[in-house]
């Protein structure tokens, strides 16, 4: 569904990305993990077609980024780190406008709009100015205009950041409910949170991907050479620290 | 088509949502009217073209604060981000943007109409001249959106955005005043960079081809290059 291939991203001298390839299938949920810098933000851009790459290639289901940016992102909602919100329309304007440039038929307007406010339990704050909603309902705002489209592929920039514990709860439950029908990649640096939801672990580090497994095999694998325990914390912690010393930062 | 109306739509109402339009909206009247009345007053003459002058000058201060925001805004509150990600071209972005100023815009000047219809209650206006003369503040106006829409595309900042645009709207208006100091061709190419002397034309009522090329290749430059200084991110 997604595949990169060598990867890289410069700002001016600085490399955010270095030489990433990996592969996401049709179906699953991964769980895209890093410090604070470590390029992740970056990444999800290049893979939503908003920040170009510097060079390699990027291929969302079987399409070139390079020559069908357009039609890739018909396919993928993304819900960037702030959920891009114009605060002063109410909040079902704001998704009728979201419905209307991403192609959304005509017909199906009414119907996609109804469905994502149920989903997303928008029902009370519809007729709200966005501006006057708290950081939960406007995550989860962020989260419908995601899906309005009905996308096959949805990019999370740390969806639950913010929110309070109920509100954690219930987006993630809302995440859950989408990958019967959706490919997910969400970035977090909420660990308990990808042992819950993720079924695979991108773990990247200075613009690098260091490791890349399925959850099980990364928590069931104690000892090997990579993963030292049977947590995902530890495992996280474990990476950071081996290269820290391999590269001597 | 249908999404770069959906653009121009967000746009204009986006505007009735904050305040700053209203109050631009009522002042720039208020201002108009104190000096359409002092005009008339003054010359008792049935005609608009002193009118047309000063509304010249004034959107010259006016419209680089309808234009400051139009992508500054969505790129410091990274709403740029759904637009660009969006199955949008950069072409329907600029252009929906564009229209969407320019509808307000054209509200403004739908407010003046009232002088043409004291004019023509109190006197025998030519109404070809007067005709012309709006043509020609509308295609004025355009032109500076089109140009306080390309500086809010360099930057994040809105207020630096309004000073670019400030700049440039001066150095273009104002650049008859350096005419005297230069000769040959290129006192010849200062007054024709300069809009003074295009929209002269027009509030005499005289629609020439020149003038009309002047403004509408303008308006093409600074919306092609928006249209690439977003697609080049020019602003990070």
């Amino acid at each position: 569904m997604i595949v990169t291939k060598h990867v890289t991203k410069y700002f001016g001298n600085f490399p955010a990305v270095k030489d990433v390839s990996f592969e996401i299938h049709p179906g699953e949920i991964v769980g895209f993990l890093g410090k604070n810098g470590a390029g992740k933000t970056t990444l999800m851009r290049i893979l939503t077609a908003y920040l170009p790459a510097s060079s390699g290639t990027v291929l969302i289901d079987g399409e070139d980024m390079a020559g069908h940016s357009l039609s890739i992102r018909k396919k993928i909602g993304y819900l960037p780190e702030t959920p891009p919100l114009y605060t002063n329309m109410t909040v079902k304007d704001y998704l009728k406008f979201a419905a209307e440039i991403k192609d959304v038929p005509v017909k199906q307007r009414r119907n996609r709009l109804d469905k994502v406010i149920e989903e997303c339990q928008l029902a009370d704050v519809q007729g709200k100015t966005i501006g006057t909603l708290s950081k939960g309902y406007k995550q989860r705002v962020g989260i419908a205009q995601a899906i309005i489209h009905e996308p096959k592929i949805l990019i999370l920039d740390e969806p639950t950041i913010g929110l309070d514990p109920i509100q954690i709860l219930q987006v993630r439950s809302l995440i859950k409910n989408l990958r019967n029908e959706r490919t997910v990649l969400l970035s977090t640096h909420i660990l308990s949170e990808i042992e819950q939801i993720a079924q695979r672990v991108l773990i990247i580090r200075s613009g690098q991907i260091i490791v890349d497994g399925s959850l099980e095999e990364l928590l069931k694998a104690p000892g090997t050479a990579r993963s030292g325990g049977s947590t995902l914390e530890e495992v996280f912690v474990s990476c950071h620290q081996k290269q820290t010393e391999g590269y001597g930062e | 088509m249908s999404k770069i109306l959906s653009i121009a739509k967000k746009e204009l109402a986006s505007y009735f949502k904050s305040p700053v339009a209203y109050i631009i909206l009522i002042l720039t009247i208020v201002v108009f009217n104190v000096f359409f009345f002092m005009i008339i007053e003054q010359e008792r003459e049935a005609s608009l073209k002193d009118v047309f002058q000063v509304m010249e000058f004034m959107f010259i201060f006016l419209v680089p604060i309808l234009t400051m925001r139009i992508f500054a805004e969505e790129k410091s509150t990274g709403t740029i981000e759904l637009l660009m990600t969006s199955p949008l071209t950069n072409t329907e972005i600029v252009l929906g943007k564009y229209l969407g100023a320019l509808a307000f815009f054209s509200t403004i000047i739908g407010f003046t109409f009232v002088y043409y219809g004291i004019v023509e209650y109190f006197g025998h206006p030519d109404r070809m001249t007067i005709f012309a003369g709006y043509a020609g503040i509308w295609l004025e106006g355009a032109f500076f959106l089109a140009v306080g829409m390309m500086t809010s595309s360099w930057t994040r900042n809105q207020i630096v955005a309004a000073i670019t645009s400030y700049v440039i709207l001066f150095l273009i208006y104002f650049s008859i005043s350096f005419m005297k100091y230069f000769s040959g061709p290129a006192e010849a190419a200062i007054r024709q960079l300069s809009t003074w002397t295009h929209l002269e034309n027009f509030s005499s009522g005289l629609i020439t081809a020149g003038d009309v090329v002047y403004y509408l290749s303008g308006i093409l430059v600074c919306v092609a290059l928006t249209r690439l200084s977003i697609e080049n991110r020019l602003w990070r």
